[in-house]
């Protein structure tokens, strides 16, 4: 049986990067892809805007993925690639990982996993869309695939469900590509993408954005012919009497992405049901001793740049893992954040730079996190503004805090100014 | 049948709206009303549960506006002049099980469904329970072949290759001063029905078997002979046995008309050409009312009747194991069991159906007030039942006629007509009985009619269905991707479901290349992300196997376009 220090599943920017520190730390790795070709979703995001934070510049998915691709190659990182994980199991101190692909079925030993397993989209059945079921109904995503990889056109005439950034990349996207896209139609009174993708995405096109409407139903036998849409109440039910059908031939939908963690479920990792990703420490181990996690799996970025460095972080913490018990205190956000990541603290390790990710529950303007260690203020930072599609990123000290056994950090926002 | 008390009661609820009359042994009533639920009430009212005198429903209804069977596009005429021995109207469970029946005898079947694939109405739309056979009226039809049904369905789906699991059903109560009564009831069931194994439980005993139901049930009726099975799995395993065994399947293939002469089916044309059959089988489900008007042979009325079911994700189905239901202290008159719980046999829960009537017969579209009804209702069953693990949720109709009973018999006025009609639940748990007894009906009508009836010497009941790697021990699984590396390479992550197992179906004695019936026969896009990966992968498979443009492959009819061509 081959044996590897730090086993890395997937192969998109989280895990590519992941390979490469845990790799630069020294340890043998391996990582596996179930797609023919590393990248992860990123193959498909021919739009610009990668890599702003880390290389300062502005590249496209495939430019963005390429350049650890290489970094990768060279470094002469074990690789299996169509090659999809059946099982990962505990067997002694580390794992016995079951690997399927075109050579049969092996198993490969790990004393350390990192899971950068992405994340998948939210369906129209999980948004409650009712009525037939057509052809033309796709996920922003998977309209993506068939435009950009198999160069096929979804639609001529869509409506597009969900504000978040790959229904608007993809109006843009299919506006460029002849399509008429005839709407954005979001459910909550704000809009759940980049601000700057609302305008590069919307603004520059003429597309509208309907705030506060959904789409309720489908129709058409064999291919999509309409949706009726409504405007939704302050609880996002749609208000009898304001439903409209627009005749239109697809229907993408944005509405959301869920972290894949069905493998770290089966390992019995603890998920924190707010991001819906593991709950993990500062250096990103989970709640199962050396399982680590990284990525759009840890929690929905909106940025690839803190998905390739989550997995830096959850690379190298794999690479120089060495089982001991743990002493943890807990990261706790109060209502007025959606979530923030870590999810608690190891005293028994370095939290002097700790990168702590946040988002919002609401619109905020002129506000202040605050950071209390049982009970006393150990920081603070202010913010001209939040928003929840815009995820926060701060490094904070904890190691300065006098954290102890039986510790609790809470985390607050609280509004300073008003207008 | 005293028509003289049934236009008293007409007359009482609907001041002579409607009128019945007693015309060729069944009760035709007809007038004037303008809601459908009338006319369904009214039927109702006219009828007898389980009666042989049917109720035919001649009520013009100002809300049901008639709308005509949805044909395919396709014309030519492959089928024109062919003369089989059987023609079966009706791809669902009846008629796949009835052609494989059939194929074991030298005769040429042909068998039409006008769908581009079969079980694509009330076969494929259900739960998928197979029933223990309790709660039946005797006498009636479906009293008659559920427990032979239900017995046969070991056998049937080990020769068909089809999972079938009998993980039991429990019907639940919530008030315990109730259990002596369900205890005489029992009793008088197991004399009744022959039905030796049900047993009453504990709530405790429920809960120790399974912990996620309620803890609001003081008692359960148990009924270990119930099971489930893949309702559109086992119909087209059926077909293509079936087909193995020599009989035809037509896909696409609408019955338009009938030439009826001397009170016998002379010739029968459809979009694909006309056809001679010397024998015809109704099974045509919602539209078995339609193909018995053709025939000039409707003496029944089939008022169909809407069921919606949830499935969840199989996080969900790993916390119950069988079947389970509460029992309600009201009851509607006329309507099939509600809905219940399940765990699938690919191991999701699923949450239905309920039971709503309506005049579309072939409006499969969803509403969320269904799907809110069926999960309060079963919540009670099972308190952490919930929505947010909904994967996918549709709509089937039912075909009851107004007595609520099947129809197995030949034609009343024309000779060379057998019908299968009425088929609703329990007909899943039935078909494999009902079909044997079609099969003796056919043989002995040919016969009757000069045919020589022999036997198909080369029968083979099995059916050897693609293999599921994902259920494979690994050394299996190993040995299978050697023999085809394709078999390794996993095309849908949630059900993992490898290239392989896709051409396999690609290569299936009833070759449906599109995206949903590749989905149905190995299971791609069934998982949580309903297709959201996979489903441009899987159309470029079929692209490639059928050597066509991907902009080629349909999602399901001739009309689902998935794309329109080349991007710029």
């Amino acid at each position: 049986m081959r044996t590897y220090d730090v086993t890395v599943i997937g192969g998109g920017p989280a895990g590519l990067a992941a390979a490469l520190s845990a790799h630069g730390e020294g340890a043998k790795t391996l990582l596996v892809e179930r797609e023919a070709r590393l990248g992860g979703i990123l193959k498909q995001c021919i739009h610009d805007g990668f890599g702003l934070v880390r290389f300062q510049e502005k590249l496209t998915g495939p430019e963005y993925a390429q350049r650890f691709i290489l970094r990768f190659q060279q470094a002469g990182i074990s690789c299996a690639v169509q090659t999809f994980v059946t099982r990962a199991e505990r067997a002694g101190e580390g794992f016995d990982v079951t690997l399927v692909n075109r050579d049969g079925v092996g198993t490969i030993r790990t004393k350390t996993l990192v899971l950068a397993t992405g994340c998948r989209e939210r369906t129209a059945k999980q948004v409650s869309i009712h009525g037939t079921r057509p052809a033309g109904v796709f996920t922003a995503g998977t309209a993506q695939h068939f435009t950009n990889l198999l160069g096929q056109l979804p639609t001529k005439k869509c409506v597009i469900l969900g504000s978040g950034d790959i229904g608007l990349i993809m109006a843009r996207r299919l506006t460029l590509e002849g399509a008429q896209v005839l709407g954005v139609y979001e459910a909550k009174p704000t809009p759940s993408g980049l601000t700057r993708n609302i305008h590069q995405c919307l603004h520059d096109y003429g597309i509208p954005l309907y705030l506060s409407h959904t789409v309720t139903r489908v129709l058409g036998a064999g291919r999509l012919t309409a949706v009726e849409v409504a405007q939704v109440d302050g609880s996002m039910r749609p208000i009898p009497g304001t439903e409209e059908v627009v005749e239109c031939d697809g229907l993408i939908l944005s509405v959301g992405l869920i972290p894949e963690n069905e493998l770290a479920q089966s390992l019995g990792v603890e998920l924190d049901p707010k991001t819906k990703g593991p709950v993990c420490d500062g250096q990103l181990m989970t709640s199962v001793d050396g399982v680590f996690s990284c990525g759009n799996a840890l929690h929905v970025n909106d940025l690839v740049d803190y998905v390739s460095e989550s997995g830096e972080l959850a690379g190298r913490n794999a690479a120089r893992y060495a089982a001991a018990p743990r002493r943890t205190v807990p990261i706790r956000p109060s209502p007025a954040l959606l979530y923030a990541v870590p999810q608690r603290l190891d005293l028994d390790r370095d939290n002097s730079e700790t990168a702590l990710y946040f988002r919002s529950r609401e619109v905020l303007d002129g506000c202040v996190l605050r950071v209390r260690a049982d009970g006393r203020e150990v920081f603070s930072k202010r913010y001209p503004f939040l928003r929840p599609p815009e995820i926060e990123r701060l490094n904070v000290d904890f190691s300065r805090f006098g954290l102890h056994e039986g510790s609790e950090i809470e985390l607050d926002i609280e509004v300073t100014e008003h207008g | 049948m005293d028509m003289g008390k049934v236009n008293k009661k007409l007359s009482a609820r609907f001041g002579g709206a409607v009128r019945a009359e007693l015309r060729d042994g069944s009760v035709v009533l007809s007038g004037k009303l303008d809601r459908w639920a009338d006319v369904v009430e009214a039927c109702q009212l006219a009828a007898v549960k389980y009666s042989r005198v049917h109720v035919v429903n001649d009520i013009t209804c100002a809300e049901a506006k008639a709308q005509p069977m949805r044909l395919p596009d396709l014309r030519d005429s492959v089928l024109e002049g062919a003369r089989p021995d059987a023609l079966i109207i009706g791809g669902g469970i009846s008629g796949a099980s009835i052609a494989r029946e059939l194929s074991k005898w030298k005769l040429d079947i042909l068998l039409v469904d006008k769908e581009p694939d079969l079980a694509l109405h009330a076969s494929g739309r259900n739960d998928g329970e197979v029933h223990p056979g309790v709660d039946l009226g005797k006498g009636s039809l479906k009293h008659r072949y559920i427990r032979r049904g239900n017995a046969m369905y070991d056998e049937v789906c080990r020769e068909l290759d089809v999972p079938f699991r009998r993980v039991g059903q429990y019907v639940c109560f919530d008030k315990g001063w109730l259990r002596p009564f369900i205890a005489l009831y029992c009793l008088w069931r197991r004399y009744h029905d022959g039905i030796s194994d049900t047993r009453i439980i504990s709530g405790a005993e429920l809960r120790r078997r399974e912990p996620a139901l309620s803890r609001d049930f003081k008692f359960a009726v148990s009924n270990p002979s119930s099971g489930c099975v893949c309702p559109y799995g086992l119909t087209i395993a059926y077909g293509e046995n079936a087909v193995q065994n020599g009989a035809k399947v037509s896909l696409d293939t609408a019955v338009l008309s009938m030439e009826v002469e001397d009170g016998e089916i002379k010739s029968v044309a459809t979009n694909r050409g006309t056809v001679y059959p010397a024998l015809v089988i109704n099974a045509a489900g919602v539209f078995a009312e339609e193909v018995a008007r053709m025939a000039g042979d409707r003496f029944y009325s089939i008022h169909p009747r809407r069921g919606t079911n949830s499935i969840l994700d199989k996080k969900a189905g790993a916390s119950f194991s069988s079947i389970a239901s509460v029992m309600e202290a009201a009851r509607t008159r006329g309507r099939s069991k509600g809905g219940g719980i399940l765990h699938t046999v690919h191991d999701n829960l699923l949450a239905g159906p309920d039971a709503v009537e309506t005049w579309e017969k072939e409006n499969t579209e969803t509403h969320p007030e269904s799907i809110t009804h069926v999960f309060s209702k079963q919540q009670r069953t099972m308190p952490a039942l919930s929505q947010g693990d909904i994967i996918t949720y549709f709509t089937g109709v039912r075909a009851p006629t107004f007595e609520e009973d099947f129809i197995i018999e030949k034609g009343r006025k024309i000779h060379n007509l057998i019908h299968c009609a009425g088929i609703q639940s329990p007909g899943l748990t039935t078909a494999p009985a009902v079909a044997l007894d079609i099969e003796k009906m056919a043989v002995e009508e040919l016969r009757k009619r000069g045919r020589t009836v022999e036997r198909n010497e080369s029968f083979n009941p099995i059916r050897k269905g693609p293999p599921v790697l994902r259920d494979l021990p690994d050394g299996e699984r190993a040995a299978l991707i050697r023999e085809n590396p394709d078999y390794g390479v996993i095309v849908c992550r949630c059900e993992e479901v490898s290239r392989g197992e896709i051409l396999d179906a690609l290569r299936s004695p009833i070759c449906v290349p599109t995206v949903d019936g590749v989905k149905k026969r190995v299971r791609p896009g069934m998982g949580r992300c309903q297709g959201g990966f996979c489903s441009p992968l899987v159309a470029q498979i079929i692209a490639e196997f059928l050597d066509v443009p991907l902009e080629d492959v349909k999602k399901s009819s001739s009309q689902s376009d998935i794309t329109f061509g080349r991007t710029k």
